[in-house]
């Protein structure tokens, strides 16, 4: 199981960023700046003001990625996925859902706040804007190295038929009570594919050996890891 | 590719405990929708639902334990080295909510990983757990995830476990949304209104060939997802995403749509999912559209849990020949006329299709084969 990692886009508490510009590790702990429309995207975007935090770092993070490919622009809608893997998900969302919902006995709930609730929903609002129709699921599990969203991500383009693979994780600031000292909040995505993309150069190929990742001959440990090997700086 | 068998299963819904019930509560027409007592439904659009009555609240837990006792003791023991799959929309928002409400500290439970943990612990096995979130499609995504990892010979048995809890934070947010039929849903009935929410556990041991025992329920012989990159929380009136995934389920399978004996359909009785359902049946099958179902009329939608159970449904109408009328469907739309009704049909082949769309624009198909072929 083999894919070119071709972009790399991020928003962290390193700031909004994609590889081929890079110039330091993109995943650290910190302070995470939730990104406005503009930081994102140079034109209008009536969806964006709606959606959650949650959402606002996992579609800037893939819309990076996928500038960073020379991918972003699309005629045709193309067979590419989307794997995240998140410790926390949606949970600010809920509590925000929570309070409207509380507040008068279910009277005030937010309908729109509800249909964030589901940490999927940013899948489908990358998926509208970028023309994604591959398989699209938010994985949560104990996930030390982040790297679960990956594996599945080259399994998923060994045994179907996709073209490529957004493979990342996503995770707001959880609530103090139940933050962890490994906490990298923000988001990042790799863009996995078959081949290489014209005009850019790809970082390099990944492989899946058993449970091993293999980035360009040398065994990966962590994301950390393959992300600096990938942007050639310290990890 | 090895063959992916259902081998075990356990379910306990509205209609009542394990799958043999299921089956015979289906065929007889019955429904476990009714007025919500759990809650204050007064502020809501609706007060259905198809909820389990007696599930137990042990003290500053979840209605899930319970929920996992009654699916885990039908199961019984499996091998400790099957891998674990989840399949949960909301966990155990029970908990979360009742936090909120009582101003406490947000609980740890409000995470996946301990319920994994559980999950795992209960069914003695060594892998912690994944679980999948694709919102209405979570256990499609993750049986068809089970058994990939067994075609591909990564795993000898999958444990799918997938379940959701009828909670106000979830029903609030449909009424919220007018998704909610204030009557009994109807699916595929030209009269419906919307959808009614249910509760529901169930898990489904996949295995290879080895590992399947003697008696397994039905093959998963294909399965497929794919997005529709239309809306969120719409799905696509062409139905392209669903049509994507099922050509990518049948392929799968080896099988042309002819060969397709029914269709057990997400049918949640909204407007739009069910007209974008027929929309795209009628674009794979055409005239040849083969009799097709939906239970979320007697069993509500029971969102991460629905395609495990519909899988299971699956299994007995293959062995069986049949499948079980759509309670509510008196009035079907034009398209699915003459293939969809509240009567029992009878159906001849091999294989059936079974589907689910959910918020995020995911949609998702398999293709079981009977077992016995």
């Amino acid at each position: 199981m083999k894919a070119l990692i071709n972009g790399i886009g991020w928003i962290t508490p390193a700031g909004f960023g994609q590889g081929h510009a890079a110039n330091g590790q993109p995943l650290l702990a910190g302070e995470l700046e939730i990104p406005t429309r503009k930081q994102i995207f140079a034109g209008i975007d009536r969806r964006f003001g709606r959606l959650d935090d949650f959402s606002r770092i996992g579609l800037g993070a893939a819309t990076f990625c996928l500038r960073d490919a020379g991918a972003e622009e699309w005629s045709e809608k193309r067979r590419v996925g989307i794997v995240a893997a998140s410790r926390y998900g949606c949970l600010r969302t809920d509590l925000d859902y929570l309070e409207t919902m509380l507040s008068e006995q279910g009277k005030l709930a937010s309908p729109n706040i509800f249909a964030y609730t589901l940490p999927n929903c940013f899948l489908g609002e990358a998926a509208l804007r970028f023309g994604l129709t591959g398989n699209s699921m938010i994985i949560n599990r104990h996930d030390p190295d982040r790297v679960t969203a990956i594996r599945i991500a080259l399994e998923e383009l060994s045994w179907t038929d996709q073209a490529g693979i957004l493979a990342g994780i996503v995770d707001l600031t959880p609530p103090p009570e139940l933050a962890a000292d490994d906490d990298l909040p923000g988001s990042l995505f790799l863009l996995l594919e078959r081949g290489p993309r014209p005009r850019i150069e790809p970082y390099g190929e990944l492989v899946l050996q058993g449970d091993q990742l293999i980035f360009n001959g040398k065994e990966m440990s962590d994301l950390k890891e393959l992300v600096a090997s990938c942007l050639r700086i310290e990890s | 590719m090895k063959k992916v068998l259902i081998s075990k299963v356990g379910c306990e819904t509205a209609l009542g405990s394990g799958p043999e019930k299921l089956w015979l509560e289906l065929l007889a027409g019955r429904s476990g929708i009714k007025p919500l007592t759990r809650f204050s439904c007064e502020n809501y659009v609706s007060n259905l639902a198809a909820g389990i009555d007696d599930l137990a609240i042990p003290a500053g837990s979840s209605r899930h334990d319970d929920l996992l006792d009654r699916v885990a003791d039908q199961v019984g023991p499996i091998p400790a080295d099957s891998r674990l799959l989840v399949a949960s929309t909301k966990g155990e928002i029970d908990r979360l909510q009742t936090a909120c409400r009582h101003d406490e500290p947000v609980p740890a439970s409000a995470l996946f990983e301990p319920l994994l943990a559980k999950i795992s612990r209960r069914f003695d096995l060594i892998d912690h757990g994944t679980n999948i979130n694709a919102a209405c499609a979570s256990s499609t995504i993750a049986i068809a995830r089970g058994a990939a990892m067994i075609a591909h010979g990564q795993a000898e048995s999958v444990l799918v476990y997938a379940a959701d809890l009828l909670s106000e934070f979830v029903f609030s947010g449909f009424s919220a949304l007018q998704a909610l039929s204030p009557t009994p849903a109807r699916p595929f009935d030209a009269q419906r209104q919307g959808l009614n929410l249910g509760e529901a556990g169930a898990a489904l041991l996949l295995t290879n060939e080895k590992r399947a025992g003697d008696s397994p329920l039905a093959q998963v012989a294909g399965w497929g997802a794919a997005n529709d990159a239309h809306h969120v929380t719409a799905p696509a009136r062409d139905g392209s995403g669903l049509i994507l995934a099922c050509r990518e389920a049948m392929q799968r399978a080896g099988i042309d749509p002819d060969q397709v004996a029914a269709i057990n359909a997400h049918g949640t009785g909204t407007p739009y999912n069910d007209a974008m359902e027929l929309t795209a049946f009628d674009s794979l099958f055409g005239k040849k559209m083969p009799p097709l179902h939906g239970v979320k009329g007697s069993l509500g939608h029971t969102l991460g849990a629905a395609a495990a159970l519909e899988t299971i449904v699956g299994g007995f109408a293959l062995t069986a020949k049949k499948i079980p009328g759509t309670v509510g469907c008196t009035d079907p739309e034009e398209v699915g006329m003459g293939r969809i009704g509240t009567a029992t049909q009878s159906i001849d082949g091999d294989y059936l299709l079974t589907t689910n769309s959910g918020f995020g624009g995911i949609n998702g198909a398999l293709v079981l084969q009977g077992a016995a072929s």
